[in-house]
């Protein structure tokens, strides 16, 4: 139990310092940044409770703004995703697989994961987006950016799962 | 109320995420209006410190950019100090009035200069901040102007005990006071999300003289910035939305993408200001 605590905590502090201190800063063609941090909310075990994904995604979310002067915009947009998680693994994962699978190329199989992965990753972008720009004044340049860091992003998980596999 | 409890367990979750993004949303907004959240910035101790660490390994790999730079900079200035030196010669043989205005000038500064060095930077969000490794205890108070060798970096937003947070010329919240080098008309520097090379200088009166090409600096019309630093040059001209004065493309001279030395410009008077804000405010 602690150690599972400690291994996440750990997995945790590396996700936010690679995203604060060198993902943040890559922006292709302006538009599409990669948020690997995301992909540690999705490898959580299925069968986690609610309470605690929510609280790491809320902490998570907070430490990566600390870091990128953005207070509350990852935290809420992580929170919000860490909420539709369980429902999203429902909706995607196979019938089979059981209660306490960790999602994933093995557990899930690649299509189903990644039809998870990118579901999720529109979700984050787009309340992080929202939340940042706080208005519709250039809807084009939104979507643009919501689309293309979801599919960077999508692209960069892809790449890690086939490696881990 | 054992349905009670039973519900509670099966749907508290949702407390939980309504507590959580309410909390997420009253950092957002405070934040933007509240000037005491410098716990949940970048200027924040352990934070500063991880970022500092991180700049100082990147400035590593641009000492040859930033070396050349300077080097380019510094024969700027001896070539402008040789011809004011020029100048000055040839200006008058009384040599004691030239003294002594020289002496008066240099009381009569208020502002003076504390270097620092960014340790973050951002450009591409629709509000960008800088955070400095100076803070508090090296004199730098909120509401100071920072300079690069350049043109204008921004204007001090919060600090800490050892860091500042510095809202950049790329902010939506920036607003900056300038005018024409050669004549007196003035507008304001706002910037909106997008490209870090140029800004825009609003409300520009109708009757204002000036074309492509001429050079903007600051107006001095507030405590922060002295009247005359560069901040760029005229790019395009086009009308305001509401078509009452001149919205002008600015290139400004400032490279934001590459910057690393910066000067805070300390007000002398901030002080005598301070206390007089502070009176103004104890005033029911």
């Amino acid at each position: 139990m602690l150690f599972t605590f400690l291994k996440r905590f750990g997995w945790m502090w590396v996700s936010v310092l690679l995203q604060a201190l060198i993902l943040n800063n890559i922006h292709f063609f302006g538009y599409a940044t990669p948020f690997l941090y995301v992909y540690l909310l999705l490898k959580f075990d299925a069968n986690i409770s609610r309470y605690a994904l929510l609280l790491w995604g809320f902490f998570m979310g907070l430490s990566i703004d600390i870091f990128s002067n953005t207070p509350g915009v990852n935290a809420a947009a992580a929170t919000l995703l860490a909420l539709a998680r369980p429902f999203l693994i429902k909706l995607f994962a196979p019938r089979e697989s059981p209660d306490d699978m960790e999602p994933g190329f093995r557990d899930m199989g690649a299509g189903p994961f990644m039809r998870y992965t990118t579901v999720s990753l529109l979700i984050h972008q787009t309340t992080l987006i929202l939340l940042v720009t706080f208005s519709f004044a250039h809807p084009g340049a939104m979507a643009l950016k919501i689309v293309g860091s979801t599919l960077l992003t999508a692209l960069c998980i892809a790449a890690i799962e086939s490696i881990r596999k | 109320m054992r349905n009670l409890l039973d519900f509670l367990f099966k749907y508290g979750y949702w407390l939980l995420f309504i507590a959580l993004e309410s909390i997420s949303l009253l950092l957002l907004f405070r934040f933007n209006n509240y000037q005491g959240s410098i716990g949940f910035t970048s200027a924040n101790r352990i934070v500063g410190d991880i970022h500092a660490l991180s700049a100082q390994v990147s400035s590593f790999f641009t000492l040859k950019e930033a070396n050349e730079s300077l080097v380019q900079y510094n024969l700027t200035l001896e070539t402008e100090n040789e011809m004011l030196r020029k100048v000055l010669r040839n200006l008058t043989t009384d040599d004691s009035i030239i003294v002594q205005q020289l002496e008066e000038l240099r009381q009569d500064e208020v502002f003076h200069t504390v270097p620092a060095n960014i340790i973050s930077n951002s450009l591409n969000n629709r509000d960008n901040y800088l955070t400095l490794n100076k803070g508090a205890i090296d004199g730098i108070r909120p509401e100071m102007g920072v300079i690069c060798g350049n043109g204008l970096v921004g204007i001090v937003y919060m600090v800490s005990e050892h860091y500042s947070l510095v809202i950049s010329l790329l902010n939506s919240k920036s607003s900056i006071s300038c005018k024409f080098k050669h004549n007196d008309y003035f507008g304001y520097l706002k910037w909106e999300e997008g490209d870090s090379r140029y800004a825009h200088l609003e409300d520009v009166p109708r009757h204002a003289l000036f074309q492509q090409g001429d050079t903007v600096v600051t107006s001095g019309h507030s405590s922060v910035f002295p009247k005359g630093l560069m901040v760029g040059t005229v790019e395009e001209i086009e009308d305001s939305p509401d078509g009452m004065s001149y919205q002008l493309g600015i290139r400004l001279s400032t490279n934001f993408a590459s910057l690393d030395n910066v000067l805070v410009l300390a007000n002398r008077h901030a002080e005598e200001l301070d206390r007089l804000e502070h009176i103004t405010k104890e005033e029911p």
